[in-house]
């Protein structure tokens, strides 16, 4: 078992140090920046290398086997380090109920993310005195005690929960999301940022599990959405995304009593308007079934509100979107894609689409490649269906052949590059605004973002540009990025 | 209304026997905001396992109650048989979107197909809407598993049978929807196994039943 070091030398404490894999999405990246916070509060210290760390951790993906798969490996392994020196490892993230039960015989610590503010309490339970453990065990006994008896969650720190108490706020779970969202994130970028919305899924798709390893939907109240937002832009955050696993049905849990997603967008234009700050709001992942007109409207009154929309279709076969339990038919979607072209004509437009899910015929697969014919997106993440353990599809026969499946990838990425570079195309020779993010591939290059994100390169050496709006000029495109020269002067310029 | 971890524990109120393997179970519901269509969560206490089952009784019931058929290599509908007034059960929910539209209840016609235990969600609507101008075709193996045939007006409801001729028609719903066609300004609710609702949204798509008026909830 780990115990607290001391450097014999200095008589003060050597920090202990933490390696944590991240599997999955956005939203995982964005727990697992909350999760690193909580290490650091109890003194750990990050390392790249998983043989020198103290405790080693996992924010897991369900969303298919392979990423479980990861996920048994690396444990295998870090069982077998355990017997060179005391470890503890600890998972977290989308677990299914059957895997969790597994976990808990191979990991020291399963735990769901809500349950985040009790890690430390957890740590100390196994043993381990932490630097900060020490100094605030005491403070926090009181603290916490204060703050259950004015039933004040927002008060408790992730330090200071005995697991009696905790059992108490266990009982609520919208308060156990509070807490957790409560943990300031320890942000991987200065410049671009996830802000946690909503956690938790209604609606249950056939091919997917998170309905089953994130619980019930559970909105994060607006006032701290918008504090988290002022204050990223306030330390000068350019690129701020939103985020929930159906992020535009935020709200729609508190029944009334909080804001509904087109009233949170409408208070975040207002905010930017008033501040005149000068940032891009993003958000991600939207459900058709919840886009409304009123979203769209905002979206287009308001410059901070950038103009790119990700709106996953799935397929464009109504008879396989009723099988996936979309929940929506494709004259709903296509009325909100013409919203879009209507009341934001210079929208960006993303979407998700799974190819050969279970009885897909070929006919059902043109109508998809017709979708995107109709649509015309800048970008499209296709998938080749895969069983997803857990989800309802997992129960039915996976019976496209996989090399029909690699066909209609194919067949479809193909549509996505013809549409896409038709569009960067119309592109050249204009003025746009980018946000600068890194050193490209190539050197001597930059690479950024448009307010649609669509992904430029341009040469410069001035690596001070990164992290900055800067103006290009497009002078050449691709199916999907675009080359540009850097602006000198400032002009009026197109946004996309 | 939020439902916590501590009120997710509903004490089971009946267990009533169908056939020897279906049965409806009835806990209390707590105060639960419900439309009919519905679906909970539902697991025996203590245990990681959880299934969804739509909710067979009303909107203005005060308990909750499920129809359940136990599956040879299931594991909850066997451990939810096993209960007994008194006992509790995991609860989440109710949830999602398999409701009908309020406008369409007055004057909708409605077409209901189910397979087996998928009756549950029409018998929730038949119940909780007296008046709705339904027709309900359940599909099932034998004609004993016309789960509370007599909840139904006679003139409304039409068993499908396939191993045995006790049913009003013989043979799959989907069949009988081929010999039947559908006005195309129905509102057609589908509800069992995903081959009936594959097949069954193709039959009313030929017969020109626009695919927003087709809705449907898998089950397995």
């Amino acid at each position: 078992m780990p115990k607290f070091i001391f450097d014999l030398n200095l008589s003060l404490p050597v920090f202990m140090k933490y390696h944590l894999i991240s599997l999955g999405c956005q939203m995982n990246l964005s727990d697992t920046e909350r999760v690193k916070t909580v290490l650091h509060q109890m003194g750990y210290t990050a390392t790249e290398n998983e043989q020198a760390a103290d405790i080693l951790g996992i924010i897991a993906c369900s969303v298919r086997q392979k990423a479980i798969d990861k996920v048994y490996s690396r444990i295998a392994l870090w069982n077998k380090m355990k017997n060179r020196k005391s470890l503890i490892t600890f998972v977290s993230g989308c677990v299914l109920p059957a895997d969790k039960e597994k976990f808990l015989k191979l990991f020291d610590l399963v735990f769901s993310m809500s349950e985040l503010p009790h890690f430390p309490d957890m740590i100390r339970q196994y043993g381990v005195v932490t630097p900060a453990s020490l100094i605030q065990a005491e403070v926090a006994d009181i603290q916490e005690n204060k703050a259950v008896e004015q039933n004040d969650f927002s008060a408790l720190k992730p330090h200071n929960l005995t697991s009696a108490r905790a059992e108490k706020i266990r009982l609520n779970p919208s308060a156990e999301m509070d807490r957790f969202w409560n943990v300031e994130p320890t942000y991987t970028s200065d410049f671009e940022a996830f802000i946690p919305i909503q956690n938790g899924c209604d609606k249950f798709c056939t091919f997917c599990a998170v309905p089953y390893t994130r619980g019930r939907e559970v909105s994060r109240p607006s006032d701290e959405i918008l504090a988290e937002l002022k204050m990223l832009v306030a330390k000068g955050f350019k690129s701020i995304t939103l985020l929930g696993q159906n992020v535009n049905s935020y709200g729609l849990d508190k029944k009334d009593q909080e804001l509904s997603f087109p009233q949170l967008l409408r208070a975040i234009g207002e905010f930017g308007k008033e501040s005149k700050s000068d940032f891009w709001l993003y958000f991600t992942s939207p459900h058709p079934r919840d886009m409304t007109d009123e979203v769209i409207a905002v979206i287009s009154q308001y410059p901070v509100l950038a103009k790119q929309i990700h709106l996953p279709l799935q397929s464009g076969d109504d008879g396989v979107l009723l099988r996936m339990n979309r929940k929506h038919s494709m004259e709903k979607y296509r009325h909100i894609v013409q919203t879009i072209r209507q009341l934001i004509p210079e929208a960006t437009l993303f979407t998700d689409i799974i190819v050969g899910f279970t009885g897909e015929t070929d006919e059902q697969f043109e109508n998809t490649k017709l979708a995107m014919q109709e649509f015309r997106y800048n970008m499209a993440y296709i998938a080749q269906y895969s069983v997803r353990p857990g989800a309802a599809s997992s129960r039915w026969a996976d019976d496209v052949p996989k090399e029909t499946k690699k066909a209609r990838y194919h067949a479809l990425t193909a549509e996505l590059m013809k549409y896409s570079h038709e569009y960067n195309k119309t592109l050249i020779g204009k003025r746009m605004r980018v946000l600068v993010r890194a050193r490209d591939r190539k050197d001597g290059y930059l690479s950024a973002l448009t307010e649609g994100k669509l992904v430029i390169r341009f040469a410069s050496n001035d690596f001070s540009l990164i992290g900055q709006f800067t103006e290009v000029e497009i002078t050449s495109a691709s199916p999907l990025s675009l080359e540009a020269k850097l602006c000198a002067v400032k002009s009026e310029t197109v946004v996309a | 209304m939020m439902n916590s971890d501590f009120d997710s524990l509903h004490q089971v109120l009946s267990l009533r026997m169908l056939t020897p393997t279906a049965y409806v179970l009835r806990v209390e519901r707590k105060g639960l905001e419900f439309k009919a269509g519905q679906h909970l969560l539902l697991g025996r206490n203590g245990s990681i396992e959880s299934r969804e089952y739509s909710v067979y009784s009303t909107e203005s019931d005060d308990f909750f109650e499920v129809l359940v058929k136990e599956v040879d290599d299931g594991l909850v509908s066997k451990q939810l048989k096993q209960l007994k007034a008194g006992d509790k059960v995991k609860l989440d929910g109710p949830l999602g979107f398999f409701t009908l539209e309020p406008e369409t209840i007055a004057n909708g016609k409605f077409l209901f197909i189910a397979t087996g235990t998928g009756i549950s969600p029409f018998h929730s609507m038949v119940k909780s809407y007296p008046g709705l101008n339904y027709r309900l075709l359940h599909g099932v193996r034998y004609s004993n598993e016309a789960y509370d045939r007599q909840d139904y007006e006679p003139s409304r409801y039409i068993l499908c049978t396939t191993g045995d001729q006790g049913g009003d028609f013989y043979g799959r719903v989907t069949d009988f929807l081929r010999k039947n066609p559908v006005l195309k300004d129905t509102h057609c609710f589908l509800c069992g196994n995903f081959n009936m609702i594959h097949e069954a949204f193709e039959i009313l798509e030929q017969q020109g039943v626009p695919s927003s008026q087709v809705h449907a909830e898998v089950y397995f």
